[in-house]
């Protein structure tokens, strides 16, 4: 029974800060990832955890133990590397069981561990070979099987998948879903791709610059993001967002307007809300349809027809570049206007500091 | 003639580098087989008679077996100098690559400084006579060891910088202590580099004459390389036997390059080169 809990852990490299206050907690059993552009501290943050970075300041709670000067060996934890650092010089049977001969395990008992792990991976014939004599997916195996058989509490992924192919990576990524599902352990992931984390998280730890900048499951960050950077950066195709000013309000109901935009009447957060007030609409390219009456009017400048969905973009009058996307096969041309209607119970409202207007639930 | 034309730039390199390598070798070996007059003469001729086992003999037996002495002296020598100097310097091409401090700067400033600084013979002989190890064998495997640390210090550690790092902490998270992470994982991945230095080293170890001579006194002492006085004067050398004594302690050396031959170029370019 292992959950984590960080308390406003910072990280910083001489004078530069890279983990600026991170407060976050994890129960057990749970799968967390963390997710964020290149260079945001996402690897730093679950070097962290594992002890392979000292931490500047800040708790770090791995079950019921203060970790922060624990040995990396002693935290309960396996980690698996981007580059997956098997050990070229041993076997995938000596790769897997390298830890256990150092916590000297006798050897019938490592013997059966190391088999477990290999059967649970299915990677039982590849067992006296060497990782250079192994492919891609063949390497990511055994970097697991060396997790799996510590046996930890929580389990650490650094971007695990990105040095896959496509293909092979999406059928990892089942396999980790169900490696969830059967070892019940704690898992932390990192990943920059938001399909990983959309598809494998309980929960999902949205980072910028070193913050957290959203906490919640997939669905929720989906729908109801806090601020601009999480709407921009969860979700594909990107958000849509214009500047837009208030024109109204009526109790909970906003309506507001701009060059591109006739006016849309949206449920939001009234209550700092003035009329005047420049706001952020934010619209995801889903949730705008074709419409005679539509309050979008904008020039098709290119279009990506799939079969059963028709991605388009449209040149605004303002010049600014939509994406949308339409359900079913539409034969558009270049430079067709297009009249669009907005589905106003998805659009969110940000204030100017971009945090989100959300109605309470 | 094509065939001329084409190769005489070959063939001329192959002539040159017997002439240089080989002859003088044959030289020796023509020598270890004359008597005591015909090496007088110093010719280049085919040795008249075989006189190789009783040059051997009396080479071996020399003042009370003075060579085998030698060789035992300089086997220990040899394996404890470089026994140590790998370990010593695949541990500081390790510590040097991987943990980035302050004094580094100094550190590699001292190794360059113990390329290029010429040693000093008379401070040296204090420093031992201060620490009692003056005349000692163990002494002067902790001189060789100093003078060769600085060259194995530099190959080691453009190898370890293409050892990724991730390898050292995934065996941290395995439970690695930093022993373990050195002798489990980095050295044995450091063999090429490795076996470049135990042959460089281990022959220009065996082959030393001016360390032994100055830090080694003593008849009991001696090493390979002393040998050679017992059959040289000024007013009487022993040409045959000196020339015996030559090739009998060139066998070690050549043995070891025969061994390890092939590893040796894959070592020197290693980390050279990343791939
Ligand atoms: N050893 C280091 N020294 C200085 N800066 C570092 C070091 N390691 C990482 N950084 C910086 O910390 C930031 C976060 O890095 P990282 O956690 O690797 O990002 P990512 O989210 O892509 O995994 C980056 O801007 C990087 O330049
Ligand atoms: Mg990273």
């Amino acid at each position: 029974m292992a959950g984590l809990e960080l308390k406003a852990l910072h990280k910083t490299y001489g004078q530069v800060p890279v983990i600026k206050g991170v407060d976050l907690s994890v129960s057990h059993g749970e799968f967390v990832v963390f997710v964020g552009p290149s260079g945001c501290g996402k690897s730093t943050l679950l070097r962290m955890i594992a002890g392979l970075e000292d931490i500047t300041s800040g708790e770090l709670w791995i079950g019921d133990r203060l970790c922060n000067a624990v040995e990396p060996r002693d935290r309960g934890i396996a980690m698996v590397f981007q580059s997956y650092a098997l050990y070229p010089h041993m076997t995938v049977y000596d790769n897997v069981g390298f830890g256990l001969k150092l916590a000297r395990t006798d050897k019938a008992e490592r013997d059966r561990k190391i088999r477990d792990a290999a059967r649970i991976l299915q990677m039982e014939h590849l067992l006296d070979r060497k990782p250079s004599q192994l492919s891609g997916g063949q390497r990511q195996r055994v970097a697991i099987g060396r997790a799996i058989v510590r046996q930890p509490e929580v389990f650490l992924f650094d971007e695990p998948l990105s040095n896959l192919d496509a293909a092979l990576r999406v059928d990892m990524r089942m396999e980790l879903a169900k490696l969830h599902q059967d070892l019940g352990s704690t898992m932390i992931y990192v990943t920059h791709d938001q399909v990983e984390a959309m598809t494998l998280a309980d929960k999902i730890v949205v980072l910028n610059g070193g913050v957290v900048q959203q906490v919640g499951a997939p669905i929720d960050l989906y729908q109801r993001p806090a601020n601009l950077f999480v709407a921009g950066f969860i979700g594909s195709p990107k958000m849509n967002f214009a500047e837009v000013s208030v024109q109204s309000i009526n109790g909970g109901m906003v309506t507001v307007a701009s060059k591109d935009i006739s006016a849309v009447t949206v449920a939001a957060d009234t209550k700092s809300l003035k009329v005047g007030d420049r706001l952020t609409l934010g619209v995801r390219p889903h949730h705008l349809s074709m419409d005679a009456s539509g309050t979008l009017v904008g020039g098709v400048s290119l279009v990506e027809r799939l079969g059963n969905e028709t991605n388009v973009s449209l040149r605004l009058p303002s010049g600014a570049t939509w994406l949308v996307v339409l359900d079913g096969d539409h034969n558009l041309r270049p430079a067709q206007a297009l009249q669009l209607a907005i589905d106003a119970e998805k659009v969110v409202l940000f204030d100017a500091a971009g945090q989100s207007l959300l109605a309470a639930m | 003639m094509k065939l001329l034309r084409r190769y005489w730039l070959t063939a001329l390199a192959i002539l040159v580098s017997g002439v240089v390598f080989l002859i003088p070798f044959a030289f020796i070996i023509m020598m270890a087989f004359k008597d005591r007059k015909q090496a007088a003469l110093l010719d280049f001729s085919w040795p008249q008679g075989l006189h190789l086992w009783d040059n051997v003999v009396e080479v071996v037996t020399t003042r009370n077996w003075m060579l085998l002495t030698a060789f035992i002296n300089s086997s220990i020598l040899t394996v404890a100098s470089v026994t140590l100097l790998v370990v010593f310097a695949a541990m500081v091409g390790f510590v040097l690559q991987r943990r980035k401090a302050k004094w580094n700067g100094l550190v590699e400033f001292l190794i360059l400084a113990g390329l290029m600084i010429p040693p000093a013979i008379v401070p040296t002989i204090w420093l031992l006579q201060g620490l009692g190890l003056f005349g000692k064998l163990h002494g002067l495997v902790l001189v060789e060891i100093a003078y060769g640390l600085p060259f194995s210090i530099l190959l080691y550690r453009a190898f370890i910088a293409t050892i990724p790092r991730d390898l050292d902490e995934a065996a941290i998270i395995d439970g690695a202590r930093p022993f373990d992470v050195f002798f489990r994982v980095i050295l044995p991945l450091l063999w090429p580099v490795t076996v470049t230095n135990i042959v460089v080293q281990s022959v220009a170890v065996f082959n030393d004459f001016t360390n032994p001579l100055y830090y080694l006194p003593g008849n009991q002492n001696a090493t390979v390389q002393l040998t050679l006085y017992n059959f040289q004067s000024q007013f009487n050398s022993s040409y045959n036997l000196l020339f015996t004594n030559i090739a009998l302690i060139t066998i070690p050396p050549l043995i070891v390059f025969l061994f390890f031959n092939r590893q040796i170029v894959a070592g020197m370019t290693a980390g050279a080169v990343k791939g």
